[in-house]
């Protein structure tokens, strides 16, 4: 495993990362678990600018929109964690199947 | 007026806008009084005109040159061209429409004044991305508009479909956004710049970076341009939010999708046109889906949704084939696909708009959340005579009838597929014109409802009308039936827009 | 005038009156009436001064730039003659709704349509843009729609008016196809440009161009393939139906193959197709015609039969008799619809079954049907019996004398259901209670000036070849012929053949007691009839089919928020192997 490149593990991880993030999303109920694998999804994107940050020898911009980035869905999930909040008052359930009413 | 100070002013106006409107509307609900109320709404309409003022102006200065005029933000390259242009003037006129509309139809709503800031912000994040020349900073707006949507779409937080429609709509749009972001960073570790005009020379055709990002830019901006499969989040967002805002997202919001989408795949194209054959067939698969979706619906703005799908197809074939057949052969397409983008805007907006008056009068103002279906809209003309036959143009307009925009517009966008000149491209003119034929088999049939002489019982226990909802649509059916006539009123603005995919950088 | 004021007099005009019809909102039915009659007066007006002006010339031009080309008017022979008939039968049409549409709701709507139809049907014709062509042609499909459907409470008014717009538009793809490739190749929207140099398309082109400028005619004139619509569309207020689907949209599909003859005619089996396409329809509706109960739809297929001659005539090279048919027809297809209009408005029903003896009731709307279907059936000195005469002449010297038989027996036909129909209304004893009341004034003066053209319109055949032959149609070659060379033409031996047909059509009618051994033998061909042929059976399942596809596809819609969420993956991956696997 040592032997393996730096970048080559940064890869899988990030594969891993958003991997892991798109399996919970496809496979909980749970809609708080929806919010924290989308948030699993960003993170692996976030690494990815970072390794391409690295790659290209251009850190500083990297950063940058590594940071932008850190911002902008973090106020998505407040927003959609206030939308899960509605949801539990209103239907009492953070069951996504009380999420498909609107078919067809 | 320095055009500069111009561009940046019309950027942040709205955004600065926002949060004050927002104050203001609050210091009436703490204090009580609707004064505060009324200032903010006066003011929001203020400031949507002013911005309208400053496009005019900076349009003005930009029309005789044939290329984009670029500024810094700090280090942030902006650029107003074609596109711009196109983006703001739209945004305006819609956001314009919108808040008139929306005076009566929000009116004593629980969180009003969060509409109207959310409202303004919208508008300033579409500008922003419209004057983008860099790709993140286009996420970056692409995102705050997306963030602006968010709350608008769940707006009836008392009501379980708007919340799921929300919920879904905004989880399915993080994960575009996600995608389109990992492509970004793909792009990005290729050349180690953001900046658009360095990708010109930075790949060749056998990369597989190219194609890995190229697709993920592809996905992650179509979920937000409604690209068939990922549009299942439409739907159900468009027809439980506010009219008003179902308007302003079928209008111009998944158009912004598709227009930061089209920024990036026009730079990708230099290598390979397999990008515009990929858009040219997603778009006639958006058309069939949309159209035989929209067929089965009983809700109003449920079909107005569908139809919204199928008229995006007719945008991307319109990208699609001038990318794809290469730009010898003219931008014909490109410049119908953005007269399209325009008409749409205008007559899905009436669309909405008139659906929207409909379901006020009949429902929400005695305070009942249930959906408009079709029944409900028999013998509406007696009663709304007015609303009736402004749905009837709108609808007529997006079945491709003349003498509205939206048989010009889908003209142009056929004359740009049949400059192919190959067999398989007539087959996709066929196919098109069938499309639109099948469209009206859902559209006229509406019509026919409007009109009878039995009223169904919510006609006639409904109420009036107010003239704050009927003059902006007034507005949009004047522009649809001008632009019938005279389609070339646009020209000035689409043909450059246009342009951009010859010289994506006007040097 | 000029004609550069004239043009948009005659288009424009009947618009604005539309608009400010329709903007009155229903509230002085009497203000709508006066200002529909004067509008669509004004209207015919302007088209009769604009005969001097008659050119090949471009009257008037906006340009519009690169995708929409020039929007040019020119007011040639061949326009300037349908937009005479457009405005003239529409004002008749118009003063005939006075009385019609007395009292109805809607009534702004109804002269909306019908202004907005006449400027736009003048349009179709006066114009030389491919772009513009294909406009006001859906603009016509638009209007037809919304009047056959005007009674919206009826479903069978409103599935008909689906149904036209559906058809008719259908075959506007093929208009729409045929103008893009035009332009593409010619690289103008000009339809002159292409007259005078059609050989710029390579032959494949040219002849799909061909093929498919067939179809959209074919659909548009309700021929054979696409005869199903015509006959529901007679839901449709009767002047409309005189006004709309006699005398004017459907002759639109006649105008777009004698407009573009001349790049077509060197096409192989072009001409060959379209005399098919003509026999076939006069030979089916005909035969439909003669097993139908409802007035209407007789006069529908009658019209779907002689829109045939029409074409069959574009097909044997001739299209100066399909054209003077063409104006023979328009006018007494005008008289029998707005005749059997005053019948059904007074006696209540449009089943000849009921009628009979109508004629007692009503003998100045009886005489005047008369006339109408004298004309139809062919009977000397009518101008139904020159120009169908001419057609049969020109038919009688292709080399396929088989279709040329065919259409013979088909004058006997025609004359066979004519005299059925008249017979059933207006002779014999009533077969029913029905009260029938006096037709009023605004109807009789809308009646006469047809009837009047009917007895004579066949005498300004010299000034009829001069419209058309002036220079103004450079590409075209027409025949012309005066009063004694017409003469010339048509009595000869050749002629007694067809009238000795239409004698035979005639007497099987008189005789038809003695005959009934032999109509019982034919009951298989009243059940075909009623069906259409099958086509009717086509329609259903077409329609059937895409609902059943679109219901199908909801399912796609599941409301679940993983299997959305999988959608997108799918997607990703999808694209990523096509591209694996090309790249």
């Amino acid at each position: 495993m040592t032997n393996l490149p730096v970048p080559f593990i940064i890869v899988l991880t990030i594969l891993g990362l958003v991997g892991v993030g798109f399996y919970c999303l496809l496979a909980t109920r749970n809609l708080i678990k929806v919010i924290v694998a989308l948030q699993l999804i960003i993170k692996g994107v976030f690494l990815a600018f970072v390794l391409a940050g690295n790659l290209t020898g251009m850190i500083s911009i990297a950063q940058t929109m590594g940071l932008t980035v850190i911002v902008a869905d973090t106020i998505v999930a407040v927003i959609g964690l206030s939308m899960a909040v509605q949801i539990r008052h209103k239907m009492g359930t953070l069951d996504t199947k009380a999420l498909s009413s609107l078919k067809r | 007026m320095d055009i500069n100070f111009l561009i940046k002013s019309m950027l942040f106006l709205p955004l600065v806008a926002s949060p004050i409107v927002y104050l203001l509307g609050r210091s009436s609900v703490r204090k009580g009084t609707f004064l505060g109320m009324s200032f903010a709404k006066m003011f929001t309409v203020l400031i949507i005109l002013l911005e309208g003022c400053l496009t005019y102006f900076t349009a003005k200065d930009w029309i005789g040159t044939s290329s984009s005029i670029y500024t810094n933000i700090g280090t942030v390259l902006i650029g107003f061209d074609g596109v711009s242009c196109l983006m703001s003037l739209i945004v305006v006129i819609l956001g314009f429409c919108v808040t008139l509309f929306s005076f009566p139809y929000m009116q004593d709503e629980d969180g009003e004044e969060k509409f109207y800031a959310l409202l303004l912000a919208l508008i300033g994040s579409i500008v922003g991305l419209g004057i983008s020349q860099d790709l993140f900073n286009l996420w970056v707006w692409f995102e705050v508009m997306a963030i602006s949507t968010y709350f608008l779409v769940a707006f009836y937080h008392e009501q379980p479909a708007s919340l799921e429609a929300g919920f879904k709509y905004l989880t399915q749009s993080a994960v575009g956004s996600a995608l389109a972001l990992f492509g970004i960073a793909v792009l990005f570790s290729q050349t180690g710049t953001v900046y658009l005009p360095s990708f010109l020379g930075a790949f060749t055709a056998l990369d597989p970076m190219l194609y890995i990002g190229g697709i993920l830019i592809i996905v992650g901006f179509g979920v937000k341009a409604a690209l068939v499969p990922l549009h299942t989040w439409l739907p159900d967002a468009h027809s439980q939010a506010p009219s008003g805002i179902s308007a302003m997202l079928s209008g111009i919001v998944i158009e912004a999708g598709l227009v930061a989408m089209l920024r990036i795949v026009i730079v990708l194209n230099e290598v390979t046109h397999i990008w515009g054959l990929i858009l040219l067939v997603l778009g006639c698969v958006n058309i069939l889906i949309g159209n035989l979706m929209a067929l089965r619906q009983t809700e109003v703005k449920r079909l107005l949704a569908y139809s919204s799908i199928a008229q995006v197809g007719y945008m991307l074939v319109g990208f699609g084939v001038t990318l794809y057949i290469g730009f010898t052969t003219g931008i014909t397409g490109a410049a119908g696909g953005y007269f399209h983008m325009f008409t749409h805007a205008l007559m899905k907006g009436l669309a909405f708009l008139a659906a929207g008056a409909l379901l006020y009068v009949l429902h929400l103002a005695k305070g009942n959340h249930s959906p408009l279906v079709l029944d409900d809209l028999n013998g509406a003309s007696k009663k709304y005579p007015a609303v009736a036959l402004m749905f009837s143009v709108a609808l007529l307009g997006l079945g491709g009838l003349p003498p509205m925009a939206g048989f010009m517009s889908k003209w142009q966008i056929l004359v740009g597929v049949a400059q192919g000149q190959t067999a398989w491209l007539i087959a996709v003119v066929i196919f098109v014109g069938l499309n639109s034929i099948l469209s009206l088999a859902y559209y006229a049939p509406i019509i026919n409802r409007m009109y009878r002489h039995e009223q169904s019982e919510v006609v006639t226990a409904g109420e009036a009308v107010s003239s704050w909802m009927i003059t902006p649509m007034v507005v949009l059916t004047i522009g649809i039936l001008l632009l019938g006539v005279w389609p070339s009123l646009i020209s000035k603005i689409t043909v450059p827009a246009a342009n951009i995919f010859l010289s994506p950088f006007g040097f | 005038m000029s004609s550069n004021l004239l043009i948009p007099l005659i288009i424009g005009v009947p618009w604005l009156g539309a608009l400010i019809i329709l903007l009155d909102k229903d509230r002085h039915e009497k203000l709508q009436h006066s200002l529909a009659v004067i509008i669509s007066l004004a209207a015919a007006a302007a088209a009769v001064l604009l005969i001097p002006q008659t050119s090949k010339e471009v009257a008037f031009s906006v340009k519009m730039g690169s995708a929409f080309g020039n929007f040019s008017f020119v007011a040639d022979g061949l326009g300037v003659f349908l937009t005479l008939i457009a405005t003239i039968i529409g004002s008749l049409a118009v003063i005939f709704s006075v009385n019609y549409m007395h009292g109805e709701e809607g009534l702004g709507r109804y002269y909306a349509y019908v202004l907005f139809f006449i400027g736009a049907m003048s349009g179709l014709v006066l114009t030389s843009n491919m772009l513009l062509i294909f406009f006001f042609w859906e603009i016509t499909a638009l209007c037809s729609y919304g009047l056959i459907s005007f009674h919206n409470d009826d479903p069978k008014a409103v599935r008909g008016g689906i149904k036209a717009l559906i058809i008719t538009s259908v075959g506007g793809v093929g208009l729409l196809a045929g103008a893009l490739l035009l332009f593409v190749y010619t690289q103008s929207y000009d339809l002159n440009v292409f007259l005078s140099n059609p050989s710029v398309l390579p032959a494949k082109m040219l002849a799909f161009l061909g093929f498919m400028f067939l179809v959209a005619a074919a659909a548009k004139s309700a021929q054979f393939p696409f005869q199903t619509w015509l006959p529901d569309a007679m839901e449709a207020p009767s002047p409309i139906s005189a006004l709309i689907h006699a005398a004017t949209m459907v002759n639109a599909g006649v105008y777009l193959l004698a407009r573009f003859f001349p790049a077509f005619a060197g096409i192989p089996y072009w001409k060959e197709a379209v005399m098919a396409v003509g026999v076939l329809s006069a030979f089916l509706a005909a035969i439909m015609a003669l097993f139908s109960n409802d007035l209407k739809r007789v006069l529908a297929y009658s019209t779907v039969s002689q829109l045939g001659y029409m074409f069959y005539a574009i097909g044997t090279g001739d299209v100066f008799s399909s054209q003077f048919h063409l104006f023979s027809h328009s006018i007494f297809k005008a008289l029998l619809f707005l005749g059997a209009g005053a019948v059904i408005h007074c006696v209540g029903t449009r089943d000849m079954t009921k009628m009979g003896g109508v004629g007692k009731k009503m003998p100045y709307v009886q005489w005047m049907f008369i006339i109408g279907a004298l004309a139809l059936a062919g009977i000397p000195v009518l101008n139904g019996f020159w120009s169908k005469e001419l057609i049969l002449e020109a038919g009688a010297a292709t080399d396929v004398k088989v279709l040329y038989w065919i259409m013979v027996f088909v004058a006997g036909l025609t004359a066979l259901y004519t005299c059925r129909m008249v017979w059933m209304v207006f002779f014999g004893e009533p077969r029913s209670d029905y009260h029938a009341h006096r037709a009023g004034a605004a109807m009789k003066i809308a009646l006469a000036p047809l009837a009047a053209g009917a007895l004579v319109s066949w005498l300004s055949i010299d000034w009829f070849s001069k419209l058309l032959n002036s220079g103004s149609l450079p590409f075209h070659t027409l025949k012309a012929l005066d009063l004694t060379e017409m003469f010339h033409e048509v009595f000869t031996l050749q002629t007694l053949i067809p009238l000795a047909v239409i004698a035979v059509g005639i007497l099987c009618w008189f005789f038809r007691a003695k005959l009934a051994g032999i109509t019982k033998l034919f009951g298989w061909l009243r059940y075909l009839a009623d069906h259409s042929f099958g086509f009717e059976g086509i329609n259903t399942g077409i329609v059937k089919a895409t609902q059943n596809c679109a219901e199908g596809l909801r399912v796609t819609q599941t409301g679940i928020l993983g299997l959305n969420i999988l959608a997108v993956l799918c997607t990703i991956i999808i694209l990523f192997s096509l591209f694996a696997i090309g790249v």
